[in-house]
């Protein structure tokens, strides 16, 4: 079924029966096996498919469609107005269409399409390096994440070794920008919310972060870091002593700002009950990430399907109940403190140089890979297929085109001025959305 | 609480914000990275260099900066990021005759005085650059001193600042916010994607850069550049960027 430079795949693939099984965490709620089951990701992945001359029409995210006729409710007065694609409020290219009767928001579609570099369909045939260099540039600022997570496809599916000590730089990686990603999204939400405490200094530490990135991969945003054939960025034990220092600073910085921010009456008032998402939509949406944890439910892939090293470390998950702006907000800044913890868990446990972990056996047989990570706004999905060192398919589930549905979702019936908060507590990117 | 520990820094300390461009930028505020790659000194580029570079940046004569992704590639190959900070070019290498170059970058505007409005528009970018282009607000810029701002609305706007790479649903959209700024104004393509489509070039439903959609002043290299670059292309709109003491 196609529908404007979407495509939802309707089964040519290898059988599904096996990556089922390999794919079925063990939930702790019912709810869950059937929201992250293989089936959903297959039932919302782009196929890489490049678009003709005209380019990729801008369509409603997927997920979005039923919304979009929902959104349809006609009655005295209401009206559709687009916000974007070139819009104050959202410094990426994508779309709202907004139908409304005056204040109140009836219906919010998301658009996207607007950035749709048609990476998947032009890394096929690519040499996996190369590959890579267009992968991290999906999102800029989740590189690591899906670098990880392309790497740990590939790896899968050639049945390649790994140096454990490749790992550990994956997740320091992951982490450092996982830190990064939650501080700038705090500091959004309260740019938002039109509030100044510690503000500026809430910036100045996501720059700390950029610049510690900068000084330890040669990168701010470590493109080319974690890539074979490219340039030996390693973590030596000098630089490892210089993170642990840095992160001790940014550790004391961000819990000062933090408790400022939660001292805020305003702060805390403007967000409380703003875009709520209940636990049931959240879990029938498909939400993943800190999304899905502010929702009541308790899932992080670091935890629930972790790969090395995630299998050896203590991961805590803030959880919080209430599903509004505030719960997510709450939950990046409590993953913040997890994220310290995990990273001082990763220096004390560093590995020797010939220190070789084993790709995991692939549940869809040799030659085809999938691999999931934690970004930070939620579950990453890959799913790639190699043959002699060269790309022949690459899918992805980005944790935005999970998150949108529940985004559109806890816009209903909100007032058009919580747009921008509510947007930012989601972290929702269109870059990754469009590929 | 972790090991890591509490140094007692408060949350209200000062920021150390840059003294570029009365300085150059330090270390911190460009890594490695940030800094042009080259060849080895003295001898000539190697076909193998040519050909270890994933966008056809490097020729036999030389670095194409514009097209340069920072890659580090190349490093295997004796090169090393050793340039200056890459800094916004009037030109792109390959089309010195392009619009730009028969404008006269940079004039127009320098008469406009002290401060400069900034319209930020993304047509197609990894979110990297959005994200270094915004962060020259941030104390550690502090690009208000300079008298540089952003402005929501471009008829408020003197300066159009590009990120990425344009998509075909964006060329009318882009269009439209040139359109809507008032003269005298300048455009300025930042990173590899809007000056001729970064790593993304040739792939389908793209153009190979903004200067195929709107007449562009100067050209920021970098995949993203880093903040001091940008600062830098918005100083040379008003003549005020960093000139090197003749050595
Ligand atoms: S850094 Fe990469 S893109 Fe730039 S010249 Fe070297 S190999 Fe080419
Ligand atoms: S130039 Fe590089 S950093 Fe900037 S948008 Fe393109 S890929 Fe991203």
């Amino acid at each position: 079924m196609t529908r404007s430079g979407w495509e939802v795949e309707t089964g040519d693939d290898p059988p599904v029966e096996d990556g089922k099984r390999a794919l079925a965490y063990r939930a702790d709620d019912g709810a869950l096996a059937l929201y992250n089951d293989y089936e959903r990701f297959r039932s919302i992945v782009r196929t890489p498919k490049a678009p003709g001359a005209g380019g990729v029409r801008p369509a409603p995210v997927p997920g979005a469609h039923a919304l979009a006729e929902a959104a349809e409710v006609a009655g005295y007065g209401t009206f559709t107005f687009p916000y974007g694609p070139i819009s104050a409020g959202v410094p990426e290219a994508g779309k709202f269409e907004v139908r409304t009767y005056g204040e109140r928001v009836l219906g919010l579609v998301p658009v996207g399409g607007f950035k749709s570099r048609s990476v998947p369909a032009s890394v096929v045939g690519l040499p996996v390096a190369d590959a890579g260099l267009r992968v991290e540039r999906i999102a800029g600022n989740l590189s690591a994440s899906h670098v990880s997570a392309f790497l740990a496809a590939v790896e899968s599916a050639e049945g390649r070794p790994v140096p454990t000590a490749e790992l550990y730089v994956r997740a320091l990686a992951q982490e450092l920008q996982r830190l990064y990603n939650h501080v700038r999204q705090i500091a959004r939400v309260a740019e938002a919310a039109a509030q100044n405490v510690g503000l500026a200094q809430m910036h100045a530490l996501g720059e700390e972060i950029l610049r510690l990135q900068g000084s330890v991969f040669g990168h701010r945003w470590m493109f080319g870091a974690l890539l074979p054939g490219g340039p030996t960025r390693r973590v030596e034990p000098a630089d490892r002593d210089r993170i642990e220092h840095a992160l001790g600073r940014i550790e004391a910085e961000f819990g000062a700002l933090w408790s400022l921010l939660l001292e805020s009456r305003t702060f805390v008032d403007r967000l409380q009950s703003t875009a709520p998402l209940s636990k049931e939509s959240a879990i029938s949406s498909g939400a993943v990430g800190p999304t899905l944890r502010a929702s009541g439910v308790g899932w992080d892939d670091r935890l629930r399907a972790p790969t090395p090293p995630y299998t050896d470390l203590f991961v805590s998950l803030p959880n919080e109940t209430a599903g509004d702006a505030l719960a997510r907000i709450l939950v990046r800044g409590a993953e913040i403190q997890a994220s310290l913890v995990i990273l001082e868990q990763l220096f004390d446990r560093w590995p020797a140089e010939e220190s070789i972990t084993e790709a995991p056996e692939s549940p869809l047989g040799p030659g085809r890979g999938i691999a999931r990570v934690e970004a930070p706004n939620g579950d990453l999905v890959y799913d790639v297929t190699v043959a002699d060192g060269r790309i022949r398919r690459l899918q992805f589930r980005s944790p935005s085109t999970a998150n949108w549905p529940a985004f559109a979702l806890s816009m209903q019936d909100a007032v058009f001025t919580d747009f921008h908060f509510a947007f930012e507590s989601f972290g929702l990117v269109f870059a990754e959305t469009d590929g | 609480m972790t090991m890591f520990g509490w140094l007692g820094r408060s949350a209200t300390r000062g920021i150390l914000t840059t003294r570029y461009p009365d300085a150059p930028p330090s270390p911190a505020e460009a890594p490695v990275s940030a800094h042009a790659p080259e060849p080895p000194p003295g001898v000539a580029i190697a076909a193998s260099a040519v050909n270890a570079c994933p966008v056809r940046a490097i020729a036999p004569d030389g670095v194409d900066q514009c097209r340069c992704i920072r890659c580090a590639r190349c490093l295997a190959q004796g090169f090393e990021f050793s340039g200056p900070v890459a800094l916004a070019t009037a030109a792109r290498a390959d089309r010195p005759d392009g619009p730009s170059a028969t404008r006269g970058a940079g004039a127009p505007l320098a008469r406009l005085g002290r401060s400069l409005h900034v319209f930020l528009v993304d047509v197609g970018s990894c979110n990297a650059c959005n994200l270094e282009v915004l962060s020259i607000a941030h104390p550690q810029y502090d690009a208000s001193r300079l008298g540089i701002f952003f402005t929501n609305s471009p008829r408020h706007a003197d300066v159009l600042l590009v990120v990425g790479v344009p998509t075909e649903a964006m060329v009318e959209p882009l269009r439209r916010a040139y359109e809507a700024i008032p003269a005298p104004k300048a455009v300025v393509a930042t990173g590899a994607c809007a000056i001729r489509g970064g790593v993304f070039e040739g792939n389908a439903g793209l153009r190979s850069g903004v200067d195929e959609i709107v007449p562009v002043d100067l050209y920021v290299p970098g995949c993203p550049p880093p903040p001091v670059a940008v600062l830098d292309a918005l100083l040379r709109l008003i003549g005020r960027e960093r000139t090197e003491a003749p050595t």
